[in-house]
């Protein structure tokens, strides 16, 4: 009897199916051989002539393989009979669904990475949208302009707006619907429960109009309100209205006493009444329009014209300006300059946030160029299944459809997951964004959030998935037929467009890590400035005096010598003092000229100067250096005979580049009538407007001289834990005036820590995106150098059967590789030369160019590549030349 | 179509019709599906060893036929395979569709259907 099995088993030597389910195959065929054989012999045929025709099926049927191969599988749905476009989506969805789970890790890889970039780029740019693109909380907010005065001679961007503008601006413009000004002062809140500090805001009563708001109860303010010394009446803010009055519509008419003082409540502002900035309560603000200018100091917005731009409005608006100049009032050095109101609260975020994005959406490329090569790399396993396709009659268009349909069904489980994991990034970003941040920002996600993620979704699945499915439906169909029992080897230009991928991975991973490196480098530099003072140990807090109760200039100097002997003789306290503007606690501009100054042209610049009151004991609470002379004693000030001042480094070096200022005298440029004061002491610079700002020209004078800001910072200095300090402090303040808030109660490093947060945030997030690139790529090139070595597996057995030392094969390998990573960062270097330079704003002085970052982060890449070409390489050369030589 | 593509679509359409009817009431092994069908159709239709095959795992993978290996004393083991749940559906759904096509074809052409 013939040995069936041996005959199926030659005949379908080509069928590789799982060992156990092939054996099966192979016993049921011959079964069936057998029987037929029987029934041939019983029927009367010779023994040669029955096997002939039983075995004569499997003769004559070339594409048994095939049909068995695949039938035995799970099988394919069957695709619709007619071109149902719908269902052949169907059918390709499910199709997909199977390969990814008979893939479970290639399509896990995936979709990790791709959810890795997309969440960054979700939780980035939802920041983004929520800072640039949203509209703001008002209607038709995009024709809402800040306005300010600026004036570049005193270095000053934006200096407020003086009364005398707002009158000139007000009635000859032609460009505005309406214009609003505000100021933002702090209110004390008494007699409705314990003394609280709010934040209010003095406004004009065009605001509503501007805002196109309306009240939620009573009216708006009435003109004659508006009049210099007008009736006291206030707005309500709806959280104030909710807080201190439960909601009550009964409220009208209610009193509300701030400052001391009472304000009949005439309304209450709607929840959106969000501008000016976290104001609780609106009172109006009463200019004098006496052509005096009492400073600058008041906030504008206004709501353009239909179709009128900005620059339009500058033009109209610097003309109603010099009007002004021409009618002989002094004002020749400030002009109007017009912000959309956006750009002016969040400028500065700007650059940060499209650094940040431009890096996530750079990791998200390498993560989708890594995806591309693993699909190729795949595709080329699965040249026969495609070929398979071709050879019954699916159209090239039709096998791009299935491949694009898998890369997508990947791309939207990526993206879902993404979009997941980006919204907490998102909430963890909002968690940690600096007091400064608006509070009208909304950080909810909205449509445009939806169709970005889609968006970037789409484009991912497109970009590695449209390429490789191109590459696979160009597969030679009847060469991968025919090498189908093999290893379908790759093409040329398969491996040189995987070379091409890893290349620009690397390079793209170099230019991010050379531009995080320079922003840690600059993070770096800036912790490590000298502050000019000692932050540790420091408490600070704030007082806000009532003008009623300390009218007198002698109330004000007593209180405070009260309050900070008191403090002084606490246990725990080691100095105190008090004011007026602590480190990063404001600026209060003024301009001085020192005795025998040559005199100033008149379009020369005078740069501002900060004017500081402070008590004795405050330079040594602070932590601040004397360098030469002394600092204020107990009667410095009190005489209006001998005034005195001290004065930082830069105003010393701006007056007296070589002499000694101290005895020197300075007095305020404005006034000739002004007394002199003498220089007493020159201090060493504090970093007042950060560590990252610039230093300005300080003069600081004694407070019983100058006795006029009725609030100052009060700054404790304590021998341990500052926070310690705040009970007791409270204590001793409500022994003498227990009608007064303390606020803003926090430590220094607390102040210093928060005032870096932008750049710490944007810093340590680039410095995770660039990680994150450097890992992609270094798992990227470990891919493709891997499959490579496995292609060639026989090729590196023939070398070594040659002669090939291991060490050769090794190197062989490592060369191959290393060119590939010599490439990627010759280029990645040249992307990083070119737009190095965007990121010169956030560097802090160092150089975009920086050696140091760029040696580091190439040594780093070369290290990091060498490591991830070393283990396939030397699993190469580890190769057993016989074994290698019989893979086939 | 010419006549003798349209044989074989009919003839490749109507091949699971009848190997769901033959296991409908009992399991059978390969070989007897192959010989039954030959012989109910009086030589018209014929399976051999390369075309059942194929035919017969295909159904099997779609879950509407299920094969079991079973020994019998004195033989070699054979697969038999019976139909499923599934397979009746599909089998109920085809003989329908069968039996609408042939009276529309009896209708149009004259002919008659066993």
């Amino acid at each position: 009897m013939p040995d069936w099995k041996g005959i199926v088993r030659h005949h379908l030597a080509a069928l590789k199916l799982e060992g156990s389910k092939e054996s099966e195959v192979f016993d049921e065929l011959a079964q069936h051989l057998e029987d037929r054989y029987q029934e041939l012999l019983q029927s009367g045929v010779s023994a040669a002539e029955a096997e002939r025709i039983a075995i004569e099926p499997l003769n004559t049927s070339p594409s048994l393989v095939e049909a068995l191969s695949g039938a035995r599988r799970r099988p394919a749905p069957e695709p619709p009979a007619r071109p149902n476009h719908f269902a052949n989506l169907l059918y390709d969805i499910r199709i997909a669904f199977r390969g990814m789970r008979q893939k479970p890790t290639f399509s896990l890889l995936v979709v990790g990475m791709l959810a890795l970039g997309i969440a960054g780029n979700a939780a980035i740019f939802s920041t983004f949208n929520s800072l640039f693109l949203k509209p703001l909380p008002f209607p038709d907010s995009s024709r809402l302009i800040d306005l300010d005065d600026t004036a570049p001679r005193w270095n000053l961007h934006y200096v407020g707006i003086s009364e005398p503008d707002l009158f000139a601006w007000r009635r000859n413009n032609t460009t505005f619907d309406g214009m609003a000004f505000f100021d933002n002062p702090d209110f004390n809140l008494s007699r409705m429960g314990p003394a609280q500090h709010i934040r209010g805001a003095k406004v004009t009563r065009e605001m509503l109009g501007v805002l196109g708001i309306g009240l939620t109860l009573g009216r708006n303010f009435l003109p004659e309100e508006e009049q210099p010394n007008g009736p006291k009446v206030a707005l309500l803010g709806y959280g104030l209205w909710q807080r201190l009055f439960s909601g009550d519509r009964q409220v009208l008419g209610k009193m509300l006493v701030l400052d001391n003082e009472p304000y009949k409540i005439v309304g209450v502002l709607p929840r959106e009444a969000v501008f000016p900035d976290r104001a609780e309560v609106w009172v109006p603000l009463q200019p004098r329009d006496d052509g005096q200018n009492h400073g600058w100091y008041l906030g504008g917005i206004g709501r353009l014209k239909r179709s009128v731009t900005v620059a339009q409005a500058s033009a109209d608006l610097l003309r109603a300006h010099r009007a002004r100049i021409v009618a002989g009032h002094r004002n020749e050095i400030t002009s109007p300059i017009l912000t959309p109101l956006r750009e002016r609260y969040l400028g500065d975020f700007r650059t940060t946030s499209q650094v940040l994005l431009v890096a996530v959406a750079v990791v998200l490329l390498i993560a989708c160029v890594n995806i591309a090569a693993l699909m190729l790399v795949r595709s080329s396993s699965r040249a026969q299944e495609v070929a398979v396709r071709a050879a019954i009659g699916a159209s090239r268009g039709r096998i791009i459809r299935q491949l694009l349909t898998e890369t997508g069904l990947l791309a939207l489980v990526g993206g879902i997951a993404g979009v997941l994991l980006g919204r907490l990034g998102l909430r963890a970003i909002v968690s940690l964004l600096p007091d400064t941040m608006p509070r009208w920002i909304d950080f909810q996600l909205d449509m445009r959030f939806a169709a970005f993620c889609i968006l970037v979704t789409a484009a991912s699945a497109l970009l590695f998935g449209l390429f490789p499915a191109l590459q696979a439906s160009r597969t030679e169909m009847s060469g991968a037929l025919h090498v189908s029992a093999r290893r379908a080897s790759f093409s040329r230009a398969q491996s040189r467009t995987l070379n091409v991928l890893v290349v620009s991975e690397i390079g793209l991973a170099l230019a991010l890590l050379i531009a995080s490196g320079l922003l840690v480098r600059a993070f770096h530099k800036v912790t490590h400035v000298d502050p000019g003072f000692r932050a540790e140990n420091v408490l600070t807090f704030d007082l806000d005096l009532p003008e009623q109760k300390y009218a007198k200039s002698e109330q004000l100097v007593a209180f405070y010598r009260q309050l900070l002997d008191r403090l002084r003789r606490a246990p725990g306290v080691a100095a105190a003092g008090a004011s007026s503007a602590p480190p990063l606690g404001g600026h209060m501009g003024q301009f001085f000229i020192a005795e025998g100054d040559r005199p100033l042209g008149p379009n020369e610049n005078t740069p501002v100067v900060l004017q500081v009151i402070v008590t004795p004991g405050y330079f040594d609470a602070i932590g601040m250096t004397v360098l030469a002379g002394r600092q204020f004693d107990e009667h410095d000030g009190e005489s209006q005979q001998h005034p005195v001042a001290m004065v930082n480094e830069t105003f010393a070096r701006r007056h007296w580049p070589q002499a000694n200022p101290v005895g020197k005298r300075i007095r305020y440029q404005r006034d000739p009538d002004a007394s002199w004061w003498e220089v007493v002491g020159v201090l060493h610079n504090e970093k007042h407007y950060g560590l990252d700002g610039e230093d300005r020209p300080a003069v600081y004078i004694p407070e019983p001289q100058l006795p006029w800001p009725l609030s100052l910072s009060v700054v404790l200095r304590a021998y341990s834990n500052p926070e310690s300090l705040t009970g007791p402090a409270r204590q001793i303040l409500a022994g003498i005036d227990p009608d007064l808030p303390m606020y803003a109660v926090q430590t220094m490093t607390g102040r210093l820590d928060r005032s870096l947060w932008v750049r710490r945030a944007y810093s340590w997030l680039f410095g995770v995106f660039s990680l994150a690139a450097l890992v992609l790529a270094a798992a990227g090139i470990y891919g493709v150098i891997s499959y490579a070595v496995s292609q060639r597996t026989h090729e590196i057995g023939i070398r070594m059967a040659v002669g090939a030392t291991p060490r050769e094969v090794l190197a062989n390998v490592l060369r191959g590789g290393m060119a590939l990573v010599a490439v990627g960062t010759a280029i990645g270097l040249a992307v990083a030369l070119a737009a190095a330079g965007l990121l010169e704003k956030l560097l802090f002085g160092v150089s975009p160019r920086d050696p140091l970052v760029y040696a580091a982060v190439v040594l780093a890449v070369a290290a990091v590549g060498l490591l991830a070409n070393a283990i396939p390489a030397r699993r190469a050369a580890s190769l057993d030349p016989m074994k290698a030589l019989r893979t086939e | 179509m010419s006549i003798q593509s349209l044989d074989r679509e009919l003839k490749k359409g109507s091949a699971e019709l009848l190997v769901l009817s033959l296991v409908e009431d009992r399991a059978r092994h390969g070989y007897e599906i192959s010989k039954l069908i030959e012989s109910r159709s009086e030589g018209a239709l014929k399976f051999n060893v390369a075309s059942l095959y194929p035919l017969v795992y295909r159904l099997e993978g779609r879950g509407w036929i299920q094969g079991k290996w079973v020994e019998k004393a004195g033989q070699r083991r054979r697969r038999y395979y019976r139909i499923t749940a599934a397979g009746r559906k599909v089998l109920a759904a085809q003989r329908q569709g069968w039996k609408q096509f042939a009276e529309a074809v009896r209708r149009i052409a004259g002919v008659d259907y066993a």
